[in-house]
């Protein structure tokens, strides 16, 4: 067992970068001069030397299996020197040295399936979460609505014809693994019911305490049911963040009939022009729609269409919306206004309208 | 100046702290620290010492790291989300 | 056992089109993987039911380590005894994600001997997530990615996976060397990556220059922007070849322009940079005109998060401008981390992230108990409420 120990390494951290940075990046490392998009997918980066970084950027699934990981692999071994990585939105980035070797590069990408582009002033790859691939509390799958909104705005994705960027982000439910609160366009999957109690299991597969406490809001108090210990919940209470379900299986949350989705826009991260912003709602509640949620899919295409249509060129959505006004932007998408989106949460006095600044 | 507490006592303090409130109290490592610095008094326990007495605790295998919505220091038991 | 085929009409209905589709990536590692095979029959079943099949663990692990494994179950083990357990492993990336074909292969070798043969490169921390093993084979997936140089990142209330832009190793706008600082800094905090001591998360993010690639504002709790303080270097005969080539100066760049400190008289370009609010957007627009200046640092800032539980949070400033330079060891900014980290264990209440503690407590309190003096860039503006607790009434009180 000692041999056993001595052994196991820990707390070793990752490798450190410099062992997977090509030449190229090494020679020149801080001391880029400036870089341009020659065609979408493709960035030039000069250095100081006028040494030139060719970087070839695909979109992938964010999901992929060991074998395209290995055929990634094998590309970059053929076209860029073995050398490769990864975008904070899911995209892969061959690092070329030869401009020669970029055509064949996108032909042999673009057979395999993995579409080149996401620069400039395009949509970028949707950053998502896990939903039912691998998630206890998600509200609907993530993979399958990115995919289906991805393959309705590939255009945008391949072509850097939009007014600024566009970012859009998914996230399963509240919890927002994918923290998609500062996106363009995020769809949030809801789930809109307190939890289920299984009072035939419940003392069985969980502790009351750590249940009592797992609550944020304190919405879950200990009870008895049929002389078995049990739980009552404060349904007003409840914010339907799944974490009961986390520690007790007998809580579940998940209800197909009223968990769906919801659509916010205007957030960005960027300080470029104007400060960042969160996303606000746009669309309060779309019903779960597999495999390729058509309503969700044209919600997301119709507020990227008029947005194009009348934003000013580097207009971000949300500058966008800012400049027109909130009545206009439900206008124009012809998104019903409703009273869930007027706030109730803490300082939503700060949301109304304070002036009368209005356009008509 | 008094004497330092071991490392070791504190752990079988931490140790008895978790098995006798087992299914009543979720222990953090924080709580842990606090409750030890307590026990032994601010001049024989501190923070460097507890954090010590938990790691011994974890690496001998009597208590493990547990996440249910935030990270806690329990006895090993089955989870009852497990499928057997 | 004989390998069952699940018939999957509505994921199948997810392989056509022409973005990538991870219903293929399923499709084939369960070719030759039977938890990848039996994923599809369960996810099929979600996708005709509308609802997710899994349950949280939160026990399983690596000896030693409070994190790096989320433990999942499905509720339909004897349907899908394959995946029955179907635990993520996050492993640390390499700061930026750069990586070999070499080093990726062999880890793709290590989880097509102990996993369902699925990734996520990368998950939203910015872990290279290995989807779907067993309790068993956690240990020894563990010892074989640490042979192999790799380690396992963050979870549960300790110091999450630290991750960064690519910064200086491409990009010319970077204001301090964020791969170095993010490795250092994951070395640094080693202990508290591994074994959870705190309220709950804590997530840094480094990002070079205020375009935050990696959206260190709404997403870390300590945000590490990179940012300079003197004059925007500018090239004016690159500045008059994009106005030759068709951006048009003054509605784009001026007009744009928040401090508006930009002129342009048709030839030249000039900058009033007391009055820059380092945005970046006339830089956007013109990498090959403008750059930020040669005196370059950062932006700390604090207390950002998603919603649950109190609201989501953007970070504020804490830190107006400090040099980034090695040696790391030397920066002020560690004796102030600590004493937030230690202030914060104190008084924080469980799964209370730093930033709604600050609120809780309020800002002007918190810097003081950290060590930091009031300084206006902490705002956005003064109260305007006044309803003021002058302290120095209570202290006369007191003598």
């Amino acid at each position: 067992m000692s041999d056993q120990v001595q052994q196991r390494l820990t707390d070793i951290g990752p490798p450190h970068y410099s062992k997977f940075l090509p030449p190229i990046i090494k020679e020149n490392y801080g001391k880029w001069k400036y870089h341009e998009i020659p065609r979408p997918g493709v960035l030039v980066h000069t250095a100081e030397s006028g040494a030139k970084l060719y970087s070839v950027r695909a979109a992938t699934p964010r999901l992929l299996s060991t074998n395209k990981i290995r055929m990634f692999a094998q590309l970059a071994e053929k076209y860029s020197n073995g050398y490769l990585r990864f975008t904070s939105r899911n995209n892969i980035e061959f690092l070329l040295t030869d401009p020669n070797n970029i055509d064949p590069l996108i032909e042999e990408l673009t057979a395999l399936g993995h579409v080149v582009g996401g620069t400039g002033n395009s949509i970028s790859n949707m950053v998502h979460t896990q939903g039912w691939i691998h998630c206890h509390s998600a509200a609907t799958d993530a993979s399958g609505i990115v995919k289906a909104v991805m393959d309705q705005l590939i255009e945008h994705y391949k072509n850097m014809d939009l007014p600024a960027k566009i970012r859009i982000a998914l996230a399963c439910c509240l919890n927002m693994c994918g923290a998609v609160h500062c996106s363009d366009i995020a769809i949030l999957g809801v789930h809109t019911r307190p939890p289920q109690i299984n009072r035939e299991l419940l003392p069985k597969q969980c502790e009351i305490p750590s249940v009592v406490a797992s609550c944020p809001t304190a919405a879950i108090r200990p009870s008895t049911w049929d002389g078995k210990p049990s739980v009552e919940i404060d349904e007003d209470r409840c914010m339907y963040c799944a974490n009961c379900y986390t520690v007790c299986p007998s809580l579940p949350l998940n209800d197909p009939d009223h968990d769906g989705l919801s659509i916010w826009v205007g957030g960005k991260v960027s300080n470029a022009r104007t400060e960042p912003m969160f996303s606000k709602l746009a669309v309060p509640y779309i019903p779960n729609n597999p495999p390729r949620w058509p309503e969700v899919v044209d919600a997301v295409v119709n507020i990227i269409d008029v947005w194009r249509k009348y934003a000013h060129k580097h207009e971000r959505v949300g500058e966008w919306i800012n400049r027109i006004g909130w009545p206009k932007f439900f206008k124009l998408t012809g998104i019903e206004f409703r009273k869930e989106h007027i706030d109730d949460f803490k300082h939503a006095g700060l949301t109304y309208k304070r002036s009368v600044h209005l356009t008509y | 100046m008094a004497e330092k507490v071991s490392v070791s006592e504190v752990a079988d303090a931490m140790y008895k702290m978790i098995k006798d409130t087992m299914g009543i109290k979720k222990w953090k490592a924080t709580d842990l620290q606090k409750a030890s610095i307590e026990l032994f008094g601010a001049d024989r326990c501190d923070k460097q010492i507890c954090k010590d007495a938990i790691k011994e605790l974890i690496n001998s295998g009597r208590a493990v790291y547990t996440y249910f919505g935030g990270s806690y220091i329990e006895i090993p038991h089955d989870e009852g989300a497990k499928n057997i | 056992m004989a390998d069952q085929k699940y018939e999957t009409p509505l994921l199948d209905q997810l392989e056509s089109g022409e973005w990538p589709s991870f219903v293929k990536e399923i499709k084939m590692a369960a070719e030759t993987n039977q938890m990848a095979n039996s994923l599809l029959g369960l996810l099929e079943q979600s996708y005709e039911e509308r609802k997710g099949h899994w349950k949280h663990g939160g026990i399983v692990g690596v000896m030693g380590y409070g994190g790096g494994v989320i433990g999942r179950y499905t509720d339909l083990p004897e349907k899908y005894p394959d995946i029955s357990h179907f635990h993520t492993m996050r492993v640390n990336q390499p700061a930026g994600w750069f990586y070999t074909a070499e080093a990726l292969k062999q880890i793709c070798d290590v989880w097509d001997r102990y996993g369902s043969g699925l990734t996520n490169m990368h998950g939203s921390t910015g872990d290279i997530i290995l989807l779907g093993t067993r309790t068993e084979n956690l240990e020894p997936a563990f010892n074989e990615l640490t042979k192999l140089g790799f380690d396992l990142g963050g979870s549960g209330s300790a110091v999450r996976t630290p991750s960064c832009c690519c910064g200086m190793a491409r990009c010319e706008w970077a204001c301090y060397d964020t791969m170095a600082l993010t490795y250092y800094i994951t070395m640094r905090y080693q202990d508290e990556l591994h074994r959870p001591a705190f309220p709950y998360k804590m997530k840094f993010k480094m990002s070079g220059c205020p375009n935050d690639c990696v959206a260190s504002i709404a997403r870390a709790d300590i945000s590490i922007i990179g940012t300079w303080r003197d004059e925007i270097q500018i090239n004016q005969e690159e500045v008059r070849n994009y106005a030759n080539n068709g951006v048009d100066i003054y509605k784009e760049i001026v007009l744009n322009c928040p401090g508006k400190c930009i002129e342009w008289n048709g030839n030249e370009l000039k900058i009033d940079d007391s009055s820059c609010r380092h945005c970046m957007h006339c830089i956007n627009v013109m990498p090959k005109a403008l750059a930020p200046g040669k005196d370059r640092g950062a932006t700390i800032l604090v207390g950002s998060k998603a919603p649950i539980i109190e609201g989501a949070l953007l970070s504020s400033v804490l830190v107006p401008f400090i040099k980034i330079e090695e040696p790391f060891d030397d920066l002020e900014i560690w004796e102030l981390i600590d004493n937030m980290f230690d202030l914060w264990c104190e008084e924080g209440k469980n799964r209370e992230r730093i930033g709604e503690f600050i609120q809780r407590v309020g800002l002007g309190n918190f810097i003081e108990a950290v060590g930091l003096p009031p300084m206006p860039e902490m705002i956005a503006h003064p109260r305007e409420n006044p309803y003021i607790f002058y302290e120095s009434f209570f202290e006369e009180e007191e003598e």
